[in-house]
Formats: C-alpha cells, sequence, structure tokens
C-alpha cells in the first residue's frame, strides 16, 4: 500500500492522474450539490406544508377524540398537541363580533410558529408557544372590529380574557381560511370555562402528531381503520401535492441535467485513464520484469484507485456541500428565510457516483495494464488492444445505473439515452459533412486555414468525439440557459406586478357597491366580482357519482366536494375556450378543462347539479383552460344566470393590496365584518422562494457543466498531445513559423467550437420547444440568441481552452519534441 | 560460494514462433544451451537474429513455443505468469538499453523498487549502499530526467544488484550511451557481478564487451552456436 500510495502521489504532479482526480471531485461535487440543495428545497417545502398543518399528521374530527388515541400516539414516540375551534361571540362593552375562536394546548403548533405583534396590523414576531391561561390573542382585524387593545378585556362565552397580543399569523390557519371570522386564541385549558361547547355545537377538534415518518406511517397504520366517516388524516403532501409534484419533477430534471456534468467528467476521466495507461505500460512492464506478480500490479492499482476516489469524494463532497451552503446562505439573506438543513444521507448518491464513474469509466482501462507483457521492455509490443466495446458497454451501463438512481425510474434515462444517441447521430453526420467539405475547399499546407481545416479531416474521428462533447456541453449550457430564462419569465408574467395579495369573500349582495367604491377611494385594483353558489355534482351522463366511484377518496376532486358554482356575462382574460363556445344567455355548462379531464368529462356530456335542494341538469357546452397562477377568482363550473339567479348569492374578488394602504384597507375593512379576507401574499412568497432557489441550482449546474466540459477538453487535447507534438516539431523543422501553427490550431479549435455552437443552437432550440410546450405548458417561441451564443460561445471556449491545452505545441523547441518522440 | 557444478541457465530444444499476416515466423529454431553459476556469458549477433527474444525467455518474461527453458532447474513453461513473477524476483536481474527508470521515482526510490515489491523491510538501507557502490550517493533524491545517460544506467545497475539476483540479464547495457561511459558502465557491471559471484547474461553488438565474458555466444538466424 505504501508503495501505491507513493507511486500515485507522484504521479499526482502529472496532468493525467489530476485530470482524473478533478473530474471525480467534479462528478461528486456535481451530484451532491444538486441533491443536497433540492433536499434543503424539499424540505424547506415540506416544512412550509406541516406549517401550514402546524404538525406533521393531523386527525380532524368533529367530535371529541379519543384520549386512547392521543396515548398511543405518544407511546409511538411522537409529539402530541391538541386543538379545538368553533365560531362563536366575542363580547366587549363597545359590541360583539362573531369570531373563529381557537383553544390549544401548551404543545401546539408542532411545526411552525405564530407571528404575534403588540402594534396593531404589525408584521409580526415569531412565537411557538400559544398565550397562557387567562390570556387572549386576537388579529388586528377583530380588536379593529370590538375596538380592544392590549391590557383590554373581552369576553368569550362566560369566560373573562386579557388580550396580550395581536394575532398576525396562526400556524394551520391557511387550510380553512375561507370559512372563518376574525381569529381569536386562548388556552386548552381554559375551553371548558368559556361553556361554550354544549351538546350538538360545531366543533371541530384535531390531533396533531409530529415524529420521524416511520413513527407517522406506523400511527397512520393504526389509526386508518378506527377512523369514522366524518374523521379525516391529514398529511402536508395531500394538501400541498401541486408543489411537491414541481419540485419532484425538478429534482429529476436538475439530476437528469446534472447526469451529463457527470458523463462529461466520466469521459474526461476515461480520456485521463486512456492517456495514463498509454504512459504506464512499460512502466508496468518494467515492475513486472523486477518480479511484481499480476496480484501485486492489481493490488497497487487497486489501492491507487481507492485513494483517488476517497481523496475525490472528499474533496467533491466538501465543495458540493460548500457550493449549495454558499446558495442557500446567499438565498436566506435574500429572503430572510432559513432553510433546514439537508440531510447527509444524500451525500451517499454523490459518493455513488464516484464509485461508479470510476468503475465505468477508469477501472476496464486500468484493466489493460495487467496485461501488458514484461517482455515489452526488450520488444516493444505496440498498442495494447483491449475490447472497446466492453469499455463502451461499461460507460454506459454505469451511467445508466446513475440515471436510474438518480430519477427512480427508467422513462427519463432511457428517454436522455435517446435524445444522446440522436444528438451524437446528428452531430456525427453534420460534422463529418463540414469537416470532409472543410477538406475539400483547401489543398495544400502553406497557410493556418489549409493546416488547421486538414488537421479537422485527418484527426476525423477523435475530432467528430470532440465535436460530440461540446455540442453536447454547449446545448446544455444554451437549454439550461433558456429554461432559467423562461421559468423565470413564465413567473413574472403569471405574477406581474400588482397581482392580488388578498381574496375577499362572503361579500353579501348589498356590499359589493360600498366595498367597490371604498377600493377606488384607496386605489386599490381589484379583480372581477362573482358570486357564488354552493353545489354539488350529483351525476355525469345520469349515472350517479357514488355508483361511479365507490371511495370518497377515488373521485376525482370536482366530484368529491362542495364546489363554488357561478354565472358571468364574460369569462375573465385568464381564461380560454378550448372548446365549444361560451354563452351566457344560453344553457349549458361550462368546465375547467383539468377538471373535466379528471372527471373524464367531455363536450356534450351532461353533468347533474344538486343546488340548494334542487337538481339541475345540462348539458357542458364549453371546455376552459384556466390559469391558476392569474390569482384571480376561478372556477371549475360556471352556470348560466337563470339557474343560479334563483339563490341567494354572495361575492367574491381579488385585490391588491399595497403595503401602503394595508393598513387603510384593514380599517376599511372592519366596515364590513362579515366580509372574509384571506391574505394569499404569503402564498406569493412561497411560490417565488421556490423559484429564486430552482433558478440558483440551475446556475450552480450550470457552473458544474461548464467546469466538466472544460475538463473533457483539456483531457481530449491531451490525449491527442503527442500527435499534436510530432506535427508541430516537424512543421516547425520544415520551415512553418510559429503564428502558422498557431494559426492553424487557431482554425482547428475555432472551426470545431463554431460548429458544435451551430448544433447546439439547433438542438437546444429543439429542446425548448418540447419543454416550453410540455413541461412548462408556455406557447412556443423562437430563441434567435441561441444562435448567436452557441456559436460565440463555442469559439471562445474550445479555442482559448484548446490553446492553452495545446501551448506546449508552440513552447518546446523542434529538436526536443523529436528527441522526445 | 557458488556450486561451480550448478547449471543457472537451461534450454532443451527451445523453439519460438510468431504468427503474422504473412504466416507464422520462426524466430527461434531449437535453441540448446547451458549456463553454469557464476558464469558470464555474451550473446552476440545482427539485430533480428532472436538476441533479444532468446533473452526474453530464459528470463522467463515470455513462454516459448516449444522445447523448454530452465532457471535452476525450474521449467519456465510449467509456470504462470504469477509464478514466473516470483521466480524473476527471486533470481533475475535486469540492466536495459534504455535503462527503463520509473520517472516518477527519484535514484533511491528506484533502487528500493524491487526489494520493496517483494516486501523486503531492508529495501532502503540495501539501496543506498548500492547507489553508494556505484558512485551516486549524492544524486539520491534526483529523478531520472535530471540525471545523465550514463548516471540513469549507475541507478538502473544499483537497482538491478539491489534484488541480490542470482542471475543478471543485460540487453546492450551500453548500447545507448557514449564511449567512455559505457566503458565506466561496463566496468561497473562486471565488477560488481564478480564481487557477488552472479551469473550473467549479455545481448550485445560490441564485440569488445563481449569479450570480456567468460564465453560468447553467436546468434544467427534463430540458432546458436559458440563464437570462435
Amino acid at each position: 500500500m505504501n508503495l501505491a500510495l507513493r507511486l500515485l502521489l507522484r504521479e499526482l504532479r502529472n496532468g493525467d492522474v489530476l485530470t482524473l482526480a478533478l473530474a471525480l471531485v467534479l462528478s461528486v461535487a456535481t451530484v451532491t450539490g444538486i441533491s443536497l440543495f433540492i433536499d434543503r428545497l424539499q424540505s424547506s417545502f415540506e416544512l412550509q406544508s406541516a406549517t401550514l398543518l402546524a404538525a406533521d399528521r393531523v386527525v380532524r374530527s368533529p367530535e371529541v377524540l379519543p384520549i386512547q388515541w392521543e396515548e398511543e400516539a405518544e407511546s409511538k414516540g411522537l409529539e402530541v398537541a391538541n386543538r379545538a375551534w368553533f365560531s362563536t361571540m366575542v363580547f366587549t362593552e363597545s359590541g360583539l363580533q362573531l369570531s373563529q375562536v381557537s383553544a390549544v394546548t401548551e404543545a401546539y403548533p408542532l411545526r411552525g410558529e405564530y407571528l404575534i405583534d403588540s402594534t396593531l396590523f404589525g408584521t409580526g414576531k415569531a412565537t411557538d408557544a400559544g398565550p397562557n391561561t387567562g390570556e387572549v390573542w386576537v388579529s388586528s382585524r377583530l380588536a379593529s372590529l370590538i375596538d380592544v387593545e392590549i391590557g383590554n378585556s373581552i369576553q368569550i362565552g362566560e369566560a373573562d380574557f386579557v388580550v396580550t397580543a395581536y394575532l398576525v399569523r396562526d400556524p394551520g390557519s391557511t387550510a380553512s381560511a375561507f370559512a372563518i371570522a376574525p381569529r381569536v386564541v386562548i388556552n386548552w385549558q381554559d375551553l371548558d370555562k368559556t361553556e361554550v361547547i354544549q351538546p350538538g355545537s360545531r366543533v371541530r377538534y384535531a390531533l396533531l402528531m409530529a415524529g420521524i415518518e416511520s413513527q407517522l406511517d406506523e400511527m397512520e397504520e393504526w389509526i386508518t381503520p378506527k377512523l369514522s366517516d366524518n374523521q379525516e388524516w391529514r398529511s402536508p403532501r395531500a394538501g400541498g401535492r401541486g408543489i411537491g409534484a414541481t419540485i419532484d419533477r425538478a429534482e429529476s430534471f436538475l439530476l437528469l441535467a446534472g447526469t451529463l456534468a457527470v458523463v462529461m467528467a466520466g469521459v474526461a476521466m476515461a480520456l485521463a485513464s486512456n492517456r495514463y495507461v498509454k504512459r504506464h505500460l512499460a512502466q508496468v512492464a518494467v515492475m513486472k520484469t523486477l518480479g511484481a506478480t499480476p496480484k501485486k500490479v492489481a493490488s497497487i492499482l487497486i489501492w491507487q484507485l481507492i485513494c483517488i476516489l476517497v481523496l475525490g469524494s472528499i474533496v467533491g463532497l466538501l465543495l458540493g456541500w460548500s457550493v449549495q451552503a454558499f446558495i442557500a446562505l446567499s438565498l436566506e439573506a435574500l429572503l430572510s428565510t432559513a432553510l433546514p438543513e439537508p440531510g447527509f444521507e444524500k451525500m451517499c448518491l454523490g459518493v455513488v457516483t464516484g464509485l461508479t464513474s470510476l468503475v465505468a469509466f477508469c477501472l476496464p482501462l486500468m484493466v489493460r495494464l495487467l496485461g501488458v507483457s514484461p517482455l515489452s521492455v526488450l520488444q516493444p509490443m505496440g498498442r495494447i488492444e483491449g475490447k472497446t466495446a466492453l469499455l463502451y458497454a461499461c460507460g454506459f451501463v454505469g451511467m445508466f445505473a446513475l440515471m436510474v438512481i438518480y430519477t427512480q425510474g427508467i422513462l427519463l434515462p432511457s428517454l436522455m439515452v435517446l435524445s444522446i444517441l440522436l444528438v451524437s447521430a446528428l452531430v456525427g453526420v453534420i460534422g463529418f459533412i463540414l469537416f470532409k467539405l472543410g477538406r475539400k475547399l483547401t489543398t495544400g499546407a502553406t497557410s493556418g486555414w489549409q493546416i488547421g481545416l486538414a488537421a479537422l479531416h485527418r484527426r476525423l474521428q477523435s475530432n467528430l468525439f470532440q465535436l460530440l462533447i461540446f455540442t453536447l456541453i454547449i446545448m446544455l449550457v444554451l437549454i439550461l440557459t433558456g429554461v432559467r430564462s423562461n421559468l423565470i419569465s413564465d413567473w413574472q408574467s403569471q405574477l406581474p406586478e400588482g397581482a392580488a395579495n388578498h381574496y375577499l369573500f362572503n361579500i353579501q349582495q348589498q356590499d359589493v357597491e360600498p366595498l367597490q367604491s371604498m377600493m377606488t377611494g384607496l386605489e386599490i385594483e381589484e379583480s372581477d366580482w362573482y358570486p357564488m353558489v354552493l353545489g354539488r355534482v350529483t351525476k355525469v351522463n345520469q349515472e350517479k357519482v357514488t355508483d361511479l366511484y365507490g371511495k370518497k377518496e377515488e373521485r376525482p376532486e370536482m366530484l368529491s366536494r362542495e364546489l363554488n358554482l357561478t354565472w358571468t356575462d364574460v369569462i375573465g382574460e385568464d381564461n380560454t375556450i378550448l372548446e365549444g363556445v361560451f354563452n351566457p344567455l344560453e344553457d349549458g355548462f361550462s368546465i375547467e378543462s383539468t377538471a373535466a379531464e379528471e372527471a373524464g368529462v367531455k363536450l356534450g356530456d351532461e353533468i347533474t347539479l344538486f343546488i340548494g335542494g334542487r337538481e339541475y341538469s345540462q348539458k357542458v357546452t364549453s371546455i376552459r383552460k384556466v390559469d391558476w397562477g392569474s390569482m384571480r377568482p376561478n372556477f371549475y363550473l360556471i352556470l348560466p344566470k337563470t339557474i343560479l339567479s334563483d339563490f341567494p348569492a354572495n361575492y367574491i374578488t381579488s385585490v391588491h393590496v399595497t403595503d401602503e394602504s394595508k393598513q387603510a384597507f384593514y380599517k376599511g375593512m372592519a366596515n364590513y365584518p362579515t366580509v372574509s379576507l384571506l391574505n394569499v401574499g404569503d402564498l406569493i412568497g412561497q411560490i417565488q422562494l421556490i423559484i429564486a432557489q430552482v433558478s440558483q441550482a440551475i446556475q450552480l449546474l450550470l457552473g458544474f457543466i461548464v467546469a466538466s466540459g472544460a475538463l473533457v477538453l483539456v483531457a481530449s487535447i491531451r490525449a491527442s498531445l503527442d500527435e499534436r507534438l510530432e506535427e508541430g516539431a516537424l512543421l516547425r523543422t520544415l520551415g512553418a513559423s510559429k503564428s502558422l501553427i498557431r494559426q492553424a490550431m487557431l482554425i482547428e479549435f475555432g472551426f470545431l467550437g463554431i460548429f458544435a455552437g451551430i448544433i447546439a443552437a439547433m438542438a437546444a432550440e429543439a429542446c425548448l420547444f418540447g419543454l416550453q410546450v410540455y413541461l412548462f405548458e408556455l406557447s412556443a417561441s423562437f430563441h434567435p440568441i441561441l444562435w448567436l451564443l452557441g456559436p460565440l460561445l463555442g469559439f471562445i471556449i474550445v479555442t482559448s481552452i484548446g490553446l492553452f491545452a495545446g501551448r506546449t505545441v508552440l513552447k518546446v523547441a523542434p529538436m526536443r519534441m523529436l528527441q522526445a518522440l | 560460494m557458488n556450486d561451480p557444478q550448478a547449471i543457472a541457465i537451461r534450454t532443451d530444444n527451445l523453439i519460438h514462433s510468431v504468427a503474422t499476416s504473412a504466416g507464422e515466423l520462426s524466430i527461434l529454431k531449437g535453441i540448446d544451451m547451458e549456463i553454469k553459476e557464476g558464469e558470464s556469458v555474451a550473446i552476440v549477433g545482427a539485430s533480428g537474429s532472436g538476441k533479444s527474444t532468446l533473452l526474453g525467455l530464459i528470463a522467463g518474461l515470455d513462454v516459448c513455443s516449444g522445447g523448454e527453458a530452465y532457471i535452476y532447474d525450474k521449467a519456465l513453461s510449467k509456470l504462470d505468469e504469477e509464478e514466473r513473477a516470483q521466480l524473476r524476483g527471486q533470481y533475475v536481474g535486469f540492466v536495459f538499453q534504455s535503462f527503463h527508470l520509473l520517472p516518477s521515482l527519484t535514484a533511491l526510490e528506484n533502487v528500493m523498487l524491487p526489494a520493496e515489491l517483494s516486501g523486503d523491510n531492508q529495501a532502503k538501507e540495501k539501496a543506498l549502499g548500492f547507489l553508494e557502490q556505484v558512485g551516486l550517493s549524492h544524486r539520491l533524491n534526483h529523478y531520472p530526467r535530471q540525471l545523465s545517460g550514463g548516471e540513469q544506467q549507475r541507478v538502473a545497475i544499483a537497482r538491478a544488484f539491489a534484488s541480490a539476483p542470482k542471475i543478471l540479464f543485460a540487453d546492450e547495457p551500453t548500447g545507448n550511451l557514449d564511449a567512455e561511459t559505457g566503458k565506466v558502465i561496463s566496468d561497473l557491471i562486471f565488477d560488481l557481478n564478480e564481487s557477488l559471484g552472479t551469473t550473467l547474461v549479455m545481448v550485445t553488438h560490441d564485440a569488445t564487451l563481449a569479450k570480456r565474458c567468460q564465453r560468447q555466444l553467436s546468434m544467427s538466424a534463430g540458432r546458436l552456436s559458440e563464437a570462435s
């Protein structure tokens, strides 16, 4: 082992081992960086979702939950808390107000924090414990409605409470926000004193639990059979599956793109190993003549590879960790939100990547050294012929296995392999034609143009390979740049300056006009005002929903709950008719496209709605696509006015309240105590945070990919260095000037870069089309910038790195070069 | 002291041929020879006569196509590569025309290498001793590229003797050196050979060098004969 280490240490000075080690570091760092970052993103999202629940899991019930359930949860090692909430009147000397009272135990909230403030409409400070007994926290809105201040007393039922704080945010509040009046929080122990809960009272109880996944899963298994129809087991993912799925998709996408960085690094490793093996054939033969047995040679090589793996992995892990930590830190500073610590088990993925790359790309080449005959020290044996197909197969299988591990599936890796094959074929054909054409147009060796273009043709195979690598790198850079700007511009266009941040609902007909004039007075932008009536879909094409779907949880969302129904004369700008015609004056329902698809409803199908004790059946006459990110009220079903105008409706709208108008707006809203208000600014913040995070991750990825690509370029030029040195020496011996050779190299690398850039722009345009249309669901657009950026980037990157890596050809005297050969 | 009757190397009708595109090419056409322990033997002959092939086969670097080669009565074709390598480590030292030092190791480390490969704990002490004998104790930490051709070959000689071989194979040891340096190198080889009682088998074009050996064998068209 000592000998192996010493030999390795000495070899580190040599470029090949360094390239190999750097490539390994990059592979490990890329995957570690991405997976740790995404893990933090994922847990950040889960934590935020858990904050909405105030726990990891919740059982909700309209009745008091059996104490045995709580005991069982505790025995499984889970933290538990209780909450009960109900609507009741809150009294003060100056008046009364219907409020949503929430009673919580000491441990509540298990996840997330309360935000409370000592000033009215303040932004709030975090606290993780609820009010003490005898104390009450009231929302600023309620405080303005009933005119109380901190230190004042209020009455809930039969009990008196002292107001000790203004409640800004209540964990678990968003989930039920649509149905509530102003909020109040009291201590669980004060619940009985209020005497509000009587038999028949409308109260909801929740048992909240937090702990590790396995304990939670055990609890779910234990409790599920015991749940009655009106009891419900809730988890954060179920509540926010849209965002969760988006992050999962983003992770697969980023890791797949990261795979390309790993493939590049793998290719650099293979090229470096190949040159290392070539240069060490004679050395191993000498060692064999000195008595090194094949086992000894193998053990030296294996120890060296283990050292490279361990060192490369450690440096790669540190680098990956540091890069994601740096990005997370800058994000935290930007958004004043702390990201959860990454799960360190994610680091395994980096190490697995390093090991797989080494086994797939280096080991098969290194094995060739074992086969070298000691006789070659006396008689040069020429090239050691290995099984090239086996080498490719090892590299391919290794990379495919990694892709499967990254994406936890086989479809995406297969698609990616197909795409790479397609790009390879494209590059092969176009490159072949271009190189041939270049050679035909120039004959002789009197100018840099002729020598350079001839070199492109002469090293056809290795140049086509380099062309492919550069094309892939530039393509990826272009795609990621495109995706990044698409992501940002998409969200910017969806959330323009002035996007609504509050929903107003439960608005009575008589309040609509005064509210509209209030908004105008405060210069607050508002969306359209929609009337809302509750209804439920009972039949589709005369078949009962209960017959179509047995279990409630299996039903598509539109068929599983009460829906807000509306009517309108004109559909909003964020609605696009996909099929049929929207005519408010004629009979027929208009349905949202995703809901229709989920429920299997098509144009012309008949839907039966149960509204206010009566059934209405009409055909679907239009299918609409709705942009749910527009932050305006939207509906699954729009009905003809003729049906809904018979029912008492309340209205909904959304408004954009600026920080300046916030206080005046809340004061104004105090005049409409029955109107419910939902602040969605926090939700927008969450979405923006995710975009910023994904965008940062893409930047991180770009850096790694460009670095891996540069390494491949250096390694591939080093692979042809001996040949280039020989050519350069011969040309210079025959009288060619340095500047002629420099010009020839510039032409060779320059054209390689430009060709790669053009092909990459073509491929990137095609990929972006697919991503825009299918992944981001945007309309396709042409990107002229790619066609400029691609060749320019190719030219700059390839020539600068090429001239740098090949500088020896110009530096060393022809005599020394010829001697060295 | 060596047993003057012991046979260090023996071949029985040693045959070697290689497959070429033009068919089977016969390189050694039945070689019979014996080299006694402690003897110094030169193998001379024109380029392509098969000298190096013979050296490779009797040193156990390759396997013959027919007949047999023995080192201390061990039939080489009966051994696998692992056993042949062990045999080389145990009995054989080499000096090559182009030195074949490991460029990444210093002079001292190059000399230590054979002993290290055989797991000898005294590798460094032995190496220092031999480097002193070849007059390079002031160049211990120099890399091959920092040494002249003659110095490199002296390191190679120290390396060859460091493993205390019973047989030293030298392939054109002065072929890459000028006459003066060549003389120094050949003196060194013969002096060490004599003082350590090593069997020396040397392939050379140099008639003067060959004459310093006790016996000269001539190789011509794959056949070996005692040189006159």
